[in-house]
């Protein structure tokens, strides 16, 4: 999924917390993304010339939110430290690395690409009957093959 | 739609006035100077209590809790009190993040933010 924006920050909000659930991030895990998103995209309103674009991927094992834009960000520890509440600014990237699994961060003279990591609950096949394993599998199933993930129910 | 509404309305409770302000919708880095010019003008007329109902703000960003933070700032200058009442989920946690439900009143209830 891919999606180039402006200021249309409410449309990005809804659009990561559609996908979120879609991939099955759990609330209020769900809301977290949204936050991290939403504030590494005000970044892009703030200090970017030309629009930027989001881009959304998940497999099994996490959902996965890229933003760039063409803003630099110069201090490699940008978001490390909790700001002062009396900070003009700064608490933005500090709350995406508080609510975010992992978080990386690259910025050269051609702009900024930030992705942020979700993990996602793991399936657990094993904690099924083993008579509904047997006799096929349950509509999770089908719904978890359907998002590619085949590998932990080779069992 | 707008994406932020407010409204404001004076009241009274145990005699004592306060200045009541629903913000609901979402507040993000497109509408927080307004935010911000909106709250001023309450500040400007000297509210013994300033009182922001957030019951219906479903998205707050750091933006406008920057707004928020520069308004209770002037408010504690002029001897006045802001509260803050009902966030909802996601916005509690952004209070909690920073901290900042440390340095303004977070309340259940209009009621209970009225009385201090």
């Amino acid at each position: 999924m891919s999606y180039d924006y402006t200021t249309d920050l409410a449309a990005i909000r809804a659009v990561v917390h559609r996908y979120a659930l879609l991939a099955g991030l759990p609330e209020p895990r769900a809301t977290d993304l949204v936050l991290a998103v939403s504030e590494v995209a005000a970044n892009t309103v703030r200090h970017a010339k030309s629009p930027g674009s989001l881009k959304i991927w998940y497999d099994s094992d996490e959902i996965v939110c890229q933003v760039h834009d063409d803003g630099i960000i110069t201090d490699p520890l940008a978001g490390r430290h909790r700001p002062s509440l009396n900070a003009k600014g700064g608490h933005g990237l500090w709350i995406v690395n508080q609510v975010c699994d992992q978080v990386d961060m690259r910025s050269d003279e051609t702009g900024t690409t930030i992705r942020l990591h979700m993990k996602l609950p793991r399936p657990r096949p094993r904690s099924l009957p083993r008579s509904r394993m047997a006799t096929g599998p349950g509509e999770e199933y089908l719904h978890r093959t359907r998002r590619g993930t085949t590998r932990a129910w080779n069992c | 739609m707008e994406l932020l509404t407010v409204s404001v309305a004076a009241s009274e409770a145990a005699g004592e006035p306060y200045t009541l302000v629903e913000i609901a919708g979402e507040a993000d880095v497109t509408n927080s100077d307004e935010l911000r010019r909106l709250l001023d003008e309450e500040v400007s007329k000297q509210p013994h209590t300033l009182i922001l109902d957030l019951s219906g703000l479903r998205f707050m960003d750091s933006s406008a809790l920057h707004a928020l933070l520069l308004v209770n700032r002037a408010l504690d200058r002029q001897g006045g009190v802001l509260a803050l009442v009902s966030p909802q989920a996601a916005v509690a946690k952004i209070l909690r993040l920073t901290t900042a439900d440390r340095l303004i009143p977070v309340f259940s209830s209009v009621a209970d933010a009225a009385v201090g």
